[in-house]
């Protein structure tokens, strides 16, 4: 059914990236990116006041030491770590999805996830008092290993049919996140193991999660190739003609979006939907030139976690429920709403925007609670 | 052909002896015999686990062949669309809604009849609606299918925490079970459900081998295709009711043993396939069930493993077909 | 007896059959012609039942074709589709047993078997008996479908697309199968063709279809002409006489 894709959606990337650059008066382009920051910036202020502990404008101005110390120590890291999160995950998702020619490419569907989670439970396992870093640092090469290999993979069979790469990476993360199982029943780590399998933002505190300021220059580089990005996306062939070094491009991204996910997973733990819905949803309005959807893709992907952050907080308050969680039921929802979208417009869908294919899956967690 | 069906009887009825074996093992692996009261008590704990992972496999392994060949594709199961997660959830909205100390909660057998009731329901409308939106694509409905899986989980999880933060933990495994938490208050009605479902459908079961021919030709042949598929799916989501009641969800089993059935028995015959994926069920279950007990001292659960071998299974069977 | 009244069918926006009305001669055969896309599959799937029409019914036997009971109507009445991909693990002799379902449910008798063995024999299978379905090449695959039909033994046949997947030896031998049934067995067969002049050596009748709606339906004289032709298809065309008998040729 979808024959020759590769092929079509290089000559239509190419279509749209004239498009864009010709089409769009400069205000339009920014309007979106304008919203969206804004959007962000009020929800941010929302999200700081929304705790169990009293904190407000006046007891802040006024110099209530306990309530700007909610601030500085819980509220601040919280608000910190959530955008971080939100644009690493996004940027992430929209980078593999980019280089790989395939929109339902993203850290959930392309095995990093599962993979960062085993590189931590080795850390775990040989290091046992290990520091966040080095637990990063496994983290970030299992990841990197793992994204590789899952590419390398569907690079080497070529699918005719583009739903295929996400259930080839989704089983692969399966495979992988049983392996790590396996690993934590038979270590007996499964409870510490636990905090990095469900994402969550609850245990965010000054000092544990600085690590993902890491996202901060990744997505600065990014941004600085992004060209290179769009261009390897077309083809190897493609990317020859105009000198850019496929594989070399191809194995940078990779690692810089891996390295995005896996300071995620170290922090906050495994959180699905994120780098799959987003860029997709951008792409939609905004088309496939990275350079022209990056800084949105992130800004939305900050607020879509802020959002769900904000709901995770409220329902059962003063309980909080983990944002995997609300990611997981709005995630899935969406998607499928996506996938139908595409199933019954086809190709239609490519003319109005861009992004056509959509999917996800947070399966790569392993299942511990089916014990 | 006569010769296939002869050839087939003799590798079902090995099968049958491996099931009696694996059984047989099962039960009297490292038992006390000396010790009289030792030797009851291994056999009052076993032999219930052993009886719910026969119903379990012969479920699954019925449900998925059934699911197989009305769909007409063989890399599909109804719990690698979700039917089971599908049905924790239900359990768990039911204790949900009416309360943890309610009669629906405390009373097995009858919050069991009412999570069927409801399972029936919902499921019939989801994956007909599924299928249908569709086009019976297969690949969509897969993809489609791992998201409901992740959704219906979420959801349930969501509903858990919700009922009581702090006993979370607790509360999951006393609503989900799992081979470590099996539900055996339920052997007398399940087995009765499953025999009232197979006399319910029997002519449905033996249009089976029809309607592999695909829908034009079953029709041609005089089936009520509609119908019979309606009835077909029904029974499906009951049987995988049954099995995550018993056991808890167990993805990749079905997947496994069907294919493991189709590939040895090669036949459109579904009385011989059924029997084929049900023995697999069975040897799986308590073959892997007693390896997890004696030789992991029930350190690694066996849905472990099956969600290991089952997805690299899964990754091959994908790979062969788009091959073929 | 077959009427054919008023079917209307519609997909989304687009009329795929548009008010189509026609009475299918007994003990003749019929072939329905046209280009692509002129809604003959579609009435086709009607006539069988396979396809709801949105308004209009066919009359067979003098009732309507969905009050009859499926069973008894697949004792009358066989369709052979252009799609028949199974993935099951079936052979061919076992594929034309399942044209005996209808009678006997899965056992079949010995007088099943024989119609079976005559069936798989007019097919010229003999040799492919045991082998698997999916192991066969498409024409051969397509030539045992066509005797699990036969098996089937209804005074209706419906073929769509026979010929499509046949080499031109296995294409002719299919048509004068056909022509047998008719002539020595005294079936009804109704075919959907894209090869004219099969239709005009081997059948009676010639319903041509355009649009979705019915252009001509005649017996093989009153179709096969120059003009009618050229209307339908909108190329040029010759007619010429082989055997008695109008063949076109089109440029």
């Amino acid at each position: 059914m979808l024959l020759y894709l590769g092929i079509e959606e290089k000559i239509f990337k190419y279509e749209l990236a004239v498009a864009n650059q010709e089409g769009r008066k400069p205000m339009k382009k920014h309007l979106s990116t304008i919203i969206l920051l804004v959007l962000l910036l009020a929800a941010s202020l929302c999200s700081l006041f929304l705790g169990v502990l009293e904190m407000n404008v006046s007891g802040l101005l006024s110099g209530n030491l306990e309530q700007i110390e909610t601030l500085l120590i819980s509220r601040l890291p919280r608000l910190l770590a959530i955008i971080c999160t939100g644009i690493g995950l996004s940027v992430a998702g929209l980078i593999m999805q980019q280089l790989c020619m395939n929109k339902f490419v993203s850290p959930s569907t392309g095995a990093t996830i599962s993979s960062a989670q085993l590189g931590i439970l080795v850390a775990l396992l040989f290091m046992p008092n290990s520091t966040l870093w080095s637990r990063a640092f496994f983290a970030f090469i299992a990841a990197i290993i793992g994204t590789w290999l899952f590419v390398w993979f569907i690079q080497k069979i070529t699918f005719k049919e583009a739903v295929m790469v996400p259930l080839i990476g989704i089983m692969f993360g399966n495979v992988i996140g049983g392996i790590t199982s396996f690993l934590s029943y038979k270590y007996e780590m499964t409870q510490a193991l636990s905090t990095w399998l469900v994402g969550s933002f609850s245990s965010i505190l000054r000092g544990q999660y600085e690590l993902v300021y890491l996202t901060v220059p990744l997505v600065i580089i990014a941004f600085i190739f992004a060209n290179h990005f769009n261009i390897v996306g077309m083809g190897k062939d493609f990317s020859q003609n105009l000198g850019v070094s496929y594989n070399t491009v191809l194995f940078m991204g990779l690692t810089i979006a891996a390295v995005l996910t896996a300071s995620v997973v170290v922090v906050v733990g495994a959180i699905s939907y994120i780098g799959l819905i987003v860029p997709n949803l951008i792409a939609m309005f905004k088309g496939d030139k990275i350079e022209g959807t990056l800084i949105d893709t992130a800004l939305f992907g900050a607020l879509f976690v802020l959002v769900c952050d904000m709901i995770g907080r409220t329902v059962i308050a003063p309980y909080e429920l983990p944002i995997e969680l609300i990611v997981g039921i709005l995630g899935s929802i969406l998607f499928i709403g996506l996938l139908f979208y595409r199933l019954k417009n086809g190709r239609k869908s490519i003319r109005l925007g861009s992004a056509n294919n959509n999917t996800s899956c947070c399966n790569c967690t392993p299942k511990l609670e089916e014990n | 052909m006569n010769k296939a069906i002869y050839a087939n009887r003799k590798k079902l009825l090995s099968l049958f002896i491996l099931v009696l074996l694996a059984s047989a093992l099962y039960m009297l692996v490292e038992v006390n015999f000396a010790n009289e009261k030792l030797f009851n008590y291994a056999m009052k704990i076993r032999t219930p686990k052993l009886i719910v992972m026969l119903i379990a496999a012969f479920a699954i392994g019925g449900a998925s062949i059934v699911f197989q060949s009305i769909i007409n594709n063989t890399i599909v199961t109804p719990c690698l669309l979700g039917m089971n997660s599908l049905y924790s959830l239900i359990h768990t909205a039911v204790v949900f809604f009416v309360g943890s100390g309610s009669v629906l909660a405390v009373n097995a057998n009858l919050s069991f009849v009412v999570d069927l009731l409801l399972m029936g329901l919902i499921a019939t409308i989801i994956y007909s609606y599924l299928f249908k939106k569709t086009n019976h694509n297969v690949l969509y409905v897969l993809l489609i299918g791992t998201v409901l899986t992740s959704f219906f989980t979420s959801i349930q999880t969501t509903l858990t925490r919700v009922m009581d933060p702090n006993e979370y933990d607790t509360l999951l495994t006393s609503l989900v079970a799992s081979f470590n938490n099996i539900n055996s208050e339920i052997i007398v009605l399940s087995l009765v459900l499953l025999a009232a479902l197979i006399f319910w459908l029997r002519k449905d079961l033996a249009l089976l081998d029809v309607i592999t021919l695909g829908k034009h030709q079953a029709i041609n042949l005089g089936v009520d295709y509609d119908r019979c598929i309606r009835r077909l799916l029904l029974g499906v989501t009951l049987c995988i009711a049954v099995a995550t009641a018993m056991v808890g969800p167990i993805s990749f089993l079905g997947l496994i043993i069907a294919n493991l059935s189709r590939q040895l028995l090669k036949t459109y015959r579904h009385s011989q396939l059924i029997l084929g994926s049900t023995f697999f069920g069975m040897i799986v279950l308590v073959g892997g069930q007693m390896i997890v007990e004696h030789i992991f001292t029930y350190s690694v659960p066996i849905s472990v493993f099956i969600t290991v071998s089952g997805g690299l299974y899964f990754l091959y069977l994908l790979l062969k077909n788009r091959r073929a | 007896m077959m009427k054919i009244n008023n079917l209307i069918k519609k997909y989304g926006e687009k009329t795929v059959v548009n008010d189509v009305s026609f009475e299918i001669p007994k003990g003749k055969v019929i072939s329905m012609i046209g280009p692509n896309g002129a809604g003959k599959s579609t009435v086709m799937g009607m006539i069988s039942r396979l396809i709801e029409p949105d308004t209009g019914h066919v009359e067979f036997h003098g009732q309507k074709l969905h009050h009859w009971k499926s069973k008894e109507l697949s004792k009358k009445l066989a369709i052979l589709t252009q799609s028949n991909n199974i993935q099951m693990k079936l052979t061919v002799r076992e594929l034309v047993t399942f044209g005996r379902f209808p009678y006997c449910g899965g056992r079949t008798t010995k007088e099943d078997e024989q119609i079976i063995d005559k069936a798989i024999s007019y097919m010229e299978l003999d040799e492919f008996e045991d082998r698997f379905i999916d192991e066969l090449s498409g024409g051969q695959r397509q030539r045992a479908y066509i005797a699990m039909v036969i098996a089937q033994d209804t005074e209706y046949v419906l073929l769509d697309e026979p010929t499509n997947n046949l080499d031109i030896y296995h294409a002719t031998n299919l048509m004068k199968t056909v022509r047998k049934l008719c002539d020595e067995l005294g079936k009804t067969v109704i075919l959907v063709l894209h090869e004219i002049n099969y239709a005009a050596f081997y059948s009676d009748y010639i319903c041509a279809f355009v649009n979705g709606e019915i252009a001509k339906f005649g017996t093989v004289e009153e179709i096969m002409t120059k003009e009618t032709l050229s209307d339908i298809y909108k190329v040029d065309f010759e007619i010429m006489n082989i055997h008695g008998k109008p063949l076109s040729i089109y440029y």
